[in-house]
């Protein structure tokens, strides 16, 4: 795959509308810019690629978290509701 | 009918799932301390990248808060999501760390795309622990 279809891909994401995966997608393509014009060596670019996939494994657990405090909330509210009957 | 209705729904629900958010860590004032610290740490250093010298105390001085939010993360119960995050981000800011020891002259750009990485991960983590039940 060339270059300039992964970055084509990039803009694809980056045009779509959820909000963090736009923004994601933006600065990822702003480093291969960056490094195409000799501001970053290909070690830091890989650097800065590999904290990429580390902040997605982030948002993934994240999510994941943030899907099992919304189900604790509503345990909670269900178990409430039932104790006041 | 309310019971019923609870009951129901308990039971619509995947063991495991209903057994995870129920048993779900509390919040925690500390580690949401921690976490609050770091994004902003990371927000403030990222903006001192042009100074090299600053710039290597900030990446030694911020590996060493990731690193406190990974053991303090590690140990508390039922905390799996929060762990691997938490482990994330300390890699994240430790790369930056050996950056400097392995060669101080770090490009200010370099060092400014860390740091936001740090911030925005540690941003996505602030998000969620601070709405953990409470």
């Amino acid at each position: 795959m060339t270059l300039d279809t992964l970055q084509s891909y990039l803009v694809e994401i980056a045009n779509t509308s959820d909000p963090t995966f736009s923004q994601f997608a933006s600065d990822i393509n702003q480093v291969v810019e960056q490094a195409k014009v000799g501001q970053l060596s290909n070690a830091d670019v890989k650097e800065i690629l590999e904290d990429a996939q580390r902040q997605l494994a982030i948002l993934e657990d994240m999510s994941q978290l943030a899907f099992k405090e919304k189900l604790n909330t509503v345990l909670t509210g269900l178990i409430t509701i039932a104790s006041a009957v | 009918m309310k019971q019923l209705f609870v009951i129901l729904t308990v039971l619509a629900l995947n063991g495991c799932a209903l057994y995870d958010a129920y048993m779900l860590t509390g919040y925690d004032s500390n580690e949401y301390r921690i976490i609050t610290e770091i994004r902003t740490d990371a927000y403030n250093y990222k903006q001192q990248c042009a100074n090299q010298l600053m710039s290597e105390s900030n990446a030694i001085i911020m590996s060493d808060k990731t690193q406190l939010f990974e053991f303090y993360s590690e140990q508390i119960p039922r905390n799996d999501n929060g762990v691997r995050a938490s482990k994330n981000l300390n890699a994240i800011a430790q790369g930056l760390k050996t950056q400097y020891q392995n060669n101080p002259a770090v490009s200010p750009l370099f060092c400014k795309l860390k740091f936001a990485s740090i911030e925005n991960s540690a941003a996505v983590i602030q998000h969620v622990v601070g709405r953990r039940p409470r």
